[in-house]
């Protein structure tokens, strides 16, 4: 049969790598990290953080503020669950949403605990003799991230 | 030096002005929360054209694949992190051919209406 505009569909045609062979080439590639993780090859980590309803990304000797009270005192070591991902320079690890706890570490210290600068609330409408004006201060901390650590346990 | 003109010096205007600068502060501050997302929105959008990849089709794949990353992280890893960018543009890829396959099916013919066989009596 003859090859018109429509035998073959518009989009390109793609094929997807064989299900064994990929899964070869997929342990292969996670031994080689293990491996790399366990002689400790790589350099800085970097790691991106769920903490306080945000995300951050983070690295040692980090300061990360956040507009909120954390329930602990000045100078505790606080251990971050949730993290997202992990990366060096030759490697990253996704998670999907979340690593491991058994996987990564991530710790910090509470630094300082302070109010943020007066933030003045107004709300005026014209020509109607409307207007009211509120500072707000927001307390907020001051963390310090100490170390990030990863250990070989992929599979 | 803040206010220009006699804004800065004279009481009336002074008040005004300054009640002006309040209140546009109050309202900036929920639009700032937009204009953000918008920039790292674009900047999303950029890098992963670069990677032959648009941003729908980046962001709605990424979620599939239950990567929970927000717009602020991935546009600062695009930024200072272009291996690791690459690896997640290259992820969405790879999940969106493979949709396509999922939702193309066998290439058979549908069992359908048309490929039977009707019997006139």
């Amino acid at each position: 049969v003859a090859k018109t505009s429509l035998t073959s569909p518009p989009w390109p045609e793609v094929k997807l790598p064989d299900p064994a062979e990929e899964a070869k080439y997929h342990a292969e590639v996670v031994q080689k990290v293990n491996k790399m993780i366990a002689t400790g090859q790589y350099g800085r980590l970097f790691a991106v953080v769920h903490f306080a309803s945000k995300q951050w990304k983070i690295t040692s000797e980090d300061l990360i503020m956040m507009d909120n009270v954390l329930e602990a005192e000045c100078g505790d070591r606080i251990r971050m669950e949730k993290v997202l991902l992990v990366g060096a320079d030759d490697f990253t690890l996704i998670g999907r949403p979340l690593l491991g706890k058994d996987l990564v570490r991530v710790e910090a210290t509470v630094i300082e605990k302070t109010e943020s600068w007066p933030k003045i609330n107004m709300r005026f409408w014209r020509r109607h003799n409307y207007q009211r004006k509120k500072i707000i201060v927001n307390p907020q901390t001051v963390l310090r991230i100490n170390t990030i650590e990863i250990f070989p346990c992929l599979s | 030096q803040h206010f220009r003109g006699r804004k800065n010096r004279c009481y009336k205007l002074a008040v005004r002005s300054v009640r002006r600068a309040f209140v546009k502060s109050t309202k900036a501050r929920r639009e700032k929360k937009r204009i953000f997302r918008a920039l790292w929105i674009t900047r999303i959008e950029a890098a992963s054209l670069e990677h032959g990849l648009k941003y729908p089709a980046f962001i709605s794949n990424l979620l599939k694949s239950q990567v929970e990353l927000n717009r602020k992280v991935i546009a600062d890893l695009a930024i200072y992190e272009p291996k690791t960018f690459k690896s997640l543009a290259a992820l969405a890829q790879r999940r969106r051919q493979e949709g396509f396959l999922a939702a193309l099916g066998d290439g058979k013919e549908p069992e359908g209406i048309f490929s039977r066989i009707v019997h006139h009596y």
